[in-house]
Order: structure tokens, then C-alpha cells, then sequence
């Protein structure tokens, strides 16, 4: 089948039209074939029945009063008709002039009382038949003997037994022939002619009706990759496009968000490799730029080593971010004891902030249990301390708690010491975010550990979210908790909001 | 000529601070917007070389600031952020130049000694007095045919003075535009670098080129 619906269409269309006329012509010639053959055979019927008036049984006698001479057809040199009669035992009654020599057939077997067939006429020339099965009317034979005198006809096989007549008339049928070939020849080219418009007509039609495809595709070829925001007008497609169009459109809006996350991340890392990279630049170029002691050279190729740490520290950032947007992630799903892990993550930093005065405080359930990745989980939690270690201000608070919520494991960690307004807090989990206050460290901080947590708390089948409660930074995930774990949590939500 | 470095990346910070002192400039360093304003506000600079992203408050910000106070101090925005719109808004807003990061420091360098110039209403890299010559983009001084050797601050005194050729310029200016804001101070130091300035300046065989002004301050070469 082809797949151009143009030509499928129009294939279609085209041959329906010409079955629906084939069988209209047929239709159409076999009720005039009908009607003309009906007509010529009634018509032979009345000569036939006009001959079989005339002939009469007087006693045991019949007479065929009937002669040639009275109808042309049956005596004209130019395709004259024949008939001939035949008694119930076969014997020639009567038969017309012109068969000369020739003989018709006795139609053999039963007959009906008058019937008609298609025969082939003595010299050749197709014809129909029509054959009359009768019996003489009786008559006075004296007073046809006298007419029959009179009139100077003679008596043919006078006395003769047997009822029943069998007459057969013949007439040729050139004419009727010639009449449905005709009529034949007109179906065909009417038809024909009727398929050849239909065809022209189809193909305009369907070029007409396929239009807005060829629009669409131009629509579609007119959008470039480098500009998403142009949409396939909608308002003068057809109902049945409308749909493709603004699936189309749908699609075209997605992929534009899509792009504009890829530019703006692109941009976002071109702009802050920029800053490790003045900084090595710069660094490097003053070094240089004289000769100096070893001990100058030595600072300056330690602050480069600095940076590059950190910008390695940031590539692994976005690679982790990457492969978990991608879902590119393998993850083995364990229980995980989250007090456990906690105390574990906790204990590099406890040294980092000791002397600071602040108070760590693990409040969770010990047999408090999630479903998890434990890489993933372990990253997630390490950025969390590490985030609040970095923030929380001398003499600070951090706590950490939760507990089994239905299916679910809920785990909350806040600290004091936040400087960020409720609007920016809104913001922490966007990429390459930097409250003031980590702003003066950039590079240190790249801007990416919350966004890592979001996006790894949602791979792993949890929420996320952060807010100021009581002037505490508390960000609050939801995760897959464990069957075998705890199930019943001491939910100590009130306790652990602190002041309002 | 003195300085204001805003910039809250440390390593840049440190290494673009140390290499404009190194050629010769006097340079204020801070590291945050509210700090950047204040000192460019209170400090008579020659140029401001600012970042855009920054805490407390942004570069564009301290520099709509800074012209709402009808500060004319020449600006240097140094950002990471280039496009074309990036630029637009902060010349629109006052700056006078545009250096994106990373840069090279010769060119930031060169920038620099460009706006120090047009602050002083002068576009020649080549100073002359008399038959001094200064060459702002190499820094080498003449006396006659006979080339002067300087330290940097000898340096930038003698070219602050030349800018300002004609002119009585008083030791406050001088001190201000030489010195770093929490330089030791140290009452005469002006006039002990002045006269370092005349041993290696005023050749026996030249007519004396360093006037002082007595009450007022001092004159390089003739007034007008």
C-alpha cells in the first residue's frame, strides 16, 4: 500500500467511484435490455398471435387462413422473418415463404403456452424466437369450404387428428442488437468520462483537504532549535487538526522549558568556572610578573591548588546533579538506621565546630528506619550537617529529629544562626544559589549541595522542602520508610518546631 | 594613584590587589557592597574597580549609589557576567569601562592606567613637563635624555604630580591619592618621598622642576 495519503485517498476514492458506476451501468443496462427485448417480444408475440387467429379447425381439418403476402416482414428480400407451424405430431402445418429451403426447429420438449428464445436464424443472423403452443379454433367447415372457395384458399391437410398447434415466428434481432451495443458503447463512455471527473475533482479535493497538513509541516519547518517560542497557529487549522496542533504546541512548550534549563545551566557553569578561573589567572600572572622569593611562588601555587579543589569539588557537584536529573543512578534500595548514619555523618564536623559552643542534638528514634539508597541517603545527609555546620552561629543549635509516618519516614533537620530572609529560603534549592552570607565564601560554596539534596531526596521517592520555623532553617524531607523497621514513630512534631 | 578594589572572590581579590600595588597603585580592598560604597563614598579614588555579584548589596546597586551621591569616580565593573545586555545596564548605569572575568591582569592593568588618565582630563600616556617625560604604560621617567630611576612610590607620586602639572597640589591630596586607607600614617611621609622625588628628579644641570608652595602644597613645574 502506498503511503502517500494523497494517493491512498484518491486510490480509495477512485475505486469506489468506479465500482458504484459498474454496478449502476450493469443495473442501468439490464432493466433497458430488459424493457427493449420486452417490447420486441411482445410485439412478435401479437404476429404471432395474429397468426394463430387465423388458423381454425372444421372437424377433423385445420386451415391456416394466414398468408405470407399480408405482412412484409415475412416476404421481404431484406432480412425477412420467418415462421412455421408444426402439429402435435410433427408434421409441417404451415411456414412462411421466405425460410425457402431452410427449417426451423421444433422447439423439443414441453413448452409453455407461449414462450420466447433466442435462436439463430436459418441464414445466420441471430434472432428471438417466439413459440406458441395452441389449439385451432373450431369452425364450420362448410361455410369455411365456401369462403375458402371463394376466397380461392386451399385446405391444407384437411381431416387431420391431434389438437395442439406449435407455432414458431422468428424475427432477427440486428436492430435491438445494435440498439444495446449502443446503449453499451454510452454506459461505458458515460462512465468512463463520470471516473475521469471524479478523479480530477478527488484529486483537487484531497489536495484542497490536505492543505493545512502542508502548512503544518511548513509551520513546523519554520521553528528553529535556537528559538523554542515560536507556536503553530491553531485558529485556522481545521477541527480535526486542532488537536495535532496543540499536542504539537504542548510539545514545542516542553521542550522550550527543557532548553531553557540546558542555556541556563550552561550559562550558570560558564559563569562560575569564570570565577576559579580569574582567580588562578590572576594569581599565576602576579606571581610571574616579577621574580619573587621560592615562599611567593609556593603561596601562589597553593592558592591555585585551593581553587582547583574546589572547582573539582563543584564539577563533581554538577556531574552528581547531572546523573541524577539523567536518572542515570544506580540505586540499591536498603534499610537504612537514620539515627545510625546521622551520628556517623555528624562526627567530622563535631570536631570542625568544637569550641564553637554549639549544641548538636540527634533527637531521632533509634530503631527509626527508611528505605533507601545509601550512598544517595548518606550524600543527602552529609550536605545537610555540613550546610548547617557552616551556618549555624557560635553557641547555635542544630537538631535533628523525625519519626515513621504511615508509610513514610519523616526526618526534619534545623539550625539557628539563618540569615536568610523567608524569600530567599524559598530560593535555596535552586542551582548556583548563594545567600548573602555564603556569597562571601564563593567559592567555597558553590551554590549546589541543596539542590543535590532536592534532587536526590526526590530520586530516592521522598520530599523536600525548607522554611524558616522560629527563625530556625529547618529544611523537612519525606522518605520511603521500611517495613521492617519502625512503623509506629513517636512523631514529635510540636516539640521539635521549638519556639514560636 | 589610589584604588577601590570590591571584589568578594579571595584569591581574585588578593592576587588582582597585589598586582595593581605592585604597579604602583595605592589599593583599598573590600570584599562586600555595603563596605564598597561606604569607602568609595568617604575616599576621593582615581578609579573603582567593581564586582557585580556581591554580598549585602550588588555592584550595580553601590554604583547607582555612588552616582546618585554625584560621585564622579571612574568605575570598572569586573564580572563574570558578559552578555551584551549585562554590559549595556552597567555602562547605562554609570560605569566606565567593562572587564569580564577571567581577564588578564595586564589588560586590567592598562585599563586602569586609561581611566586614571581621563580623571586627570588627559588621554597621552606620555607626560612632559619641562623636559621630564613620563611614560604611564611602562612607567619609565626621563629627565632630558637621561632616563630616572624610581621605586613604585617615587613613581606614582611623580606621575600624580604630573597629572596634575601646574597645579598646587596640597599634601592631603597627595596622601589620599597614594596611600592606602589603614596605611600607617605618618605626618611628613609626603614630604620625605618629595624630597627622595628632587634628589633623583632635579639633576644639577636642569632647572628645578618640584616647587613648593609654602602653606599650600606643592607644584610640579611652572604655574600657568
Amino acid at each position: 500500500m502506498t503511503r502517500s495519503l494523497k494517493r491512498r485517498l484518491l486510490g480509495w476514492t477512485t475505486g469506489g467511484m468506479v465500482l458504484v458506476l459498474a454496478v449502476f451501468a450493469v443495473v442501468l443496462y439490464a432493466a433497458i435490455k430488459r424493457a427493449l427485448t420486452g417490447s420486441f417480444d411482445e410485439s412478435l408475440a401479437l404476429t404471432v398471435q395474429a397468426i394463430a387467429a387465423s388458423v381454425k379447425q372444421s372437424g377433423k381439418d385445420i386451415e391456416v387462413e394466414f398468408s405470407d403476402l399480408e405482412v412484409p416482414e415475412f416476404h421481404q428480400a431484406d432480412r425477412p422473418s420467418y415462421y412455421e407451424m408444426w402439429l402435435a405430431d410433427g408434421s409441417v402445418l404451415a411456414r412462411s415463404a421466405s425460410l425457402g429451403r431452410g427449417d426451423l426447429q421444433c422447439p423439443a420438449g414441453p413448452t409453455d403456452a407461449l414462450s420466447f428464445h433466442a435462436v439463430t436464424l436459418p441464414d445466420g443472423r441471430p434472432g428471438r424466437a417466439v413459440v406458441l403452443v395452441f389449439r385451432p379454433r373450431v369452425g364450420d367447415p362448410d361455410e369455411d369450404e365456401k369462403r375458402g372457395e371463394s376466397e380461392g384458399r386451399r385446405t391444407l391437410k384437411p381431416s387431420i387428428p391431434g389438437k395442439e398447434v406449435t407455432l414458431l415466428a422468428a424475427r432477427e434481432t440486428e436492430d435491438l442488437d445494435e440498439q444495446l451495443a449502443s446503449l453499451r458503447w454510452l454506459l461505458a463512455s458515460a462512465g468512463a468520462g463520470t471516473v475521469l471527473l471524479v478523479v480530477l475533482i478527488a484529486a483537487v479535493v484531497v489536495r484542497q483537504g490536505l492543505r493545512p497538513l502542508g502548512s503544518l509541516a511548513a509551520g513546523i519547518a519554520s521553528i528553529r532549535e535556537n528559538d523554542l517560542s515560536a507556536r503553530l497557529p491553531a485558529d485556522r487549522m481545521p477541527a480535526e487538526m486542532v488537536p495535532v496542533v496543540e499536542r504539537l504546541n504542548e510539545l514545542l512548550g516542553r521542550l522550550e522549558e527543557a532548553f531553557q534549563r540546558e542555556r541556563t545551566l550552561t550559562a550558570d557553569v560558564a559563569h562560575e568556572l569564570r570565577t576559579p578561573l580569574a582567580g588562578i589567572w590572576s594569581t599565576v600572572e602576579v606571581a610571574l610578573s616579577r621574580s619573587r622569593a621560592a615562599g611567593e611562588y609556593e603561596e601562589a601555587l597553593r592558592e591555585c591548588l585551593e581553587i582547583v579543589r574546589q572547582t573539582q569539588g563543584m564539577a563533581d557537584s554538577l556531574l552528581s546533579l547531572a546523573r541524577l536529573e539523567g536518572g542515570q543512578t544506580a540505586f540499591r534500595s536498603e534499610a537504612v538506621c537514620l539515627a545510625e548514619a546521622v551520628d556517623a555523618l555528624w562526627r567530622p564536623h563535631a570536631r570542625k565546630v568544637q569550641g564553637n559552643g554549639i549544641l548538636f542534638e540527634n533527637r531521632l528514634p533509634a530503631d527509626l528506619h527508611c528505605t533507601a539508597d545509601r550512598d544517595t541517603l548518606v550524600m543527602v545527609l552529609s550536605n545537610l550537617l555540613a550546610n548547617a555546620a557552616e551556618y549555624t552561629e557560635e553557641g547555635g543549635r542544630i537538631e535533628i529529629s523525625g519519626g515513621a509516618a504511615g508509610k513514610t519516614v519523616e526526618l526534619v533537620v534545623s539550625n539557628t544562626g539563618c540569615a536568610l530572609s523567608p524569600e530567599e529560603v524559598a530560593h535555596v534549592f535552586d542551582r548556583f544559589w548563594r545567600g548573602d552570607s555564603a556569597r562571601s565564601a564563593t567559592g567555597v560554596h558553590c551554590g549546589l549541595g541543596l539542590s543535590l539534596v532536592e534532587r536526590a531526596v526526590r530520586a530516592l521517592g521522598g520530599t523536600v522542602s525548607a522554611d524558616l520555623t522560629g527563625g530556625r532553617f529547618t529544611v523537612r524531607m519525606t522518605l520511603p520508610g521500611c517495613r521492617g523497621g519502625r512503623t509506629q514513630g513517636d512523631n514529635n512534631g510540636d516539640a521539635r518546631r521549638g519556639p514560636r | 594613584m589610589r584604588l577601590l578594589l570590591v571584589e568578594d572572590y579571595l584569591p581574585l581579590q588578593k592576587s588582582v590587589a597585589k598586582g595593581l600595588r605592585e604597579a604602583g597603585f595605592a589599593v583599598d580592598v573590600t570584599g562586600d557592597g555595603e563596605e564598597g560604597l561606604w569607602y568609595a563614598g568617604g575616599n576621593d579614588y582615581d578609579v573603582v574597580i567593581l564586582d557585580l555579584m556581591l554580598p549585602k548589596m550588588d555592584g550595580l546597586t553601590v554604583l547607582r549609589r555612588l552616582r546618585a551621591e554625584g560621585r564622579a569616580t571612574h568605575v570598572l565593573i569586573l564580572t563574570a557576567k558578559d552578555t551584551v545586555a549585562d554590559r549595556v545596564r552597567g555602562l547605562d548605569l554609570g560605569a566606565d569601562d567593562y572587564l569580564v572575568k577571567p581577564f588578564a591582569l595586564e589588560e586590567l592593568l592598562a585599563r586602569v592606567r586609561a581611566l586614571a588618565r581621563r580623571a586627570y582630563c588627559t588621554k597621552n600616556p606620555r607626560l612632559e613637563v619641562g623636559d621630564l617625560r613620563i611614560e604611564t604604560a611602562t612607567q619609565r621617567v626621563w629627565r632630558g635624555k637621561e632616563e630616572v630611576r624610581l621605586t613604585p612610590r617615587e613613581y606614582a607620586l611623580l606621575e600624580y604630580l604630573a597629572m596634575r602639572a601646574g597645579e598646587v597640589v596640597s599634601r592631603t591630596d597627595i596622601w589620599e591619592h597614594m596611600y592606602e586607607f589603614n596605611s600607617e600614617a605618618v605626618s611628613n611621609v609626603v614630604d620625605v618621598y618629595i624630597g627622595y622625588l628632587r634628589k633623583k628628579i632635579d639633576l644639577p644641570k636642569h632647572p628645578s622642576l618640584i616647587q613648593t608652595v609654602r602653606g599650600r602644597g606643592y607644584r610640579l613645574g611652572a604655574a600657568p
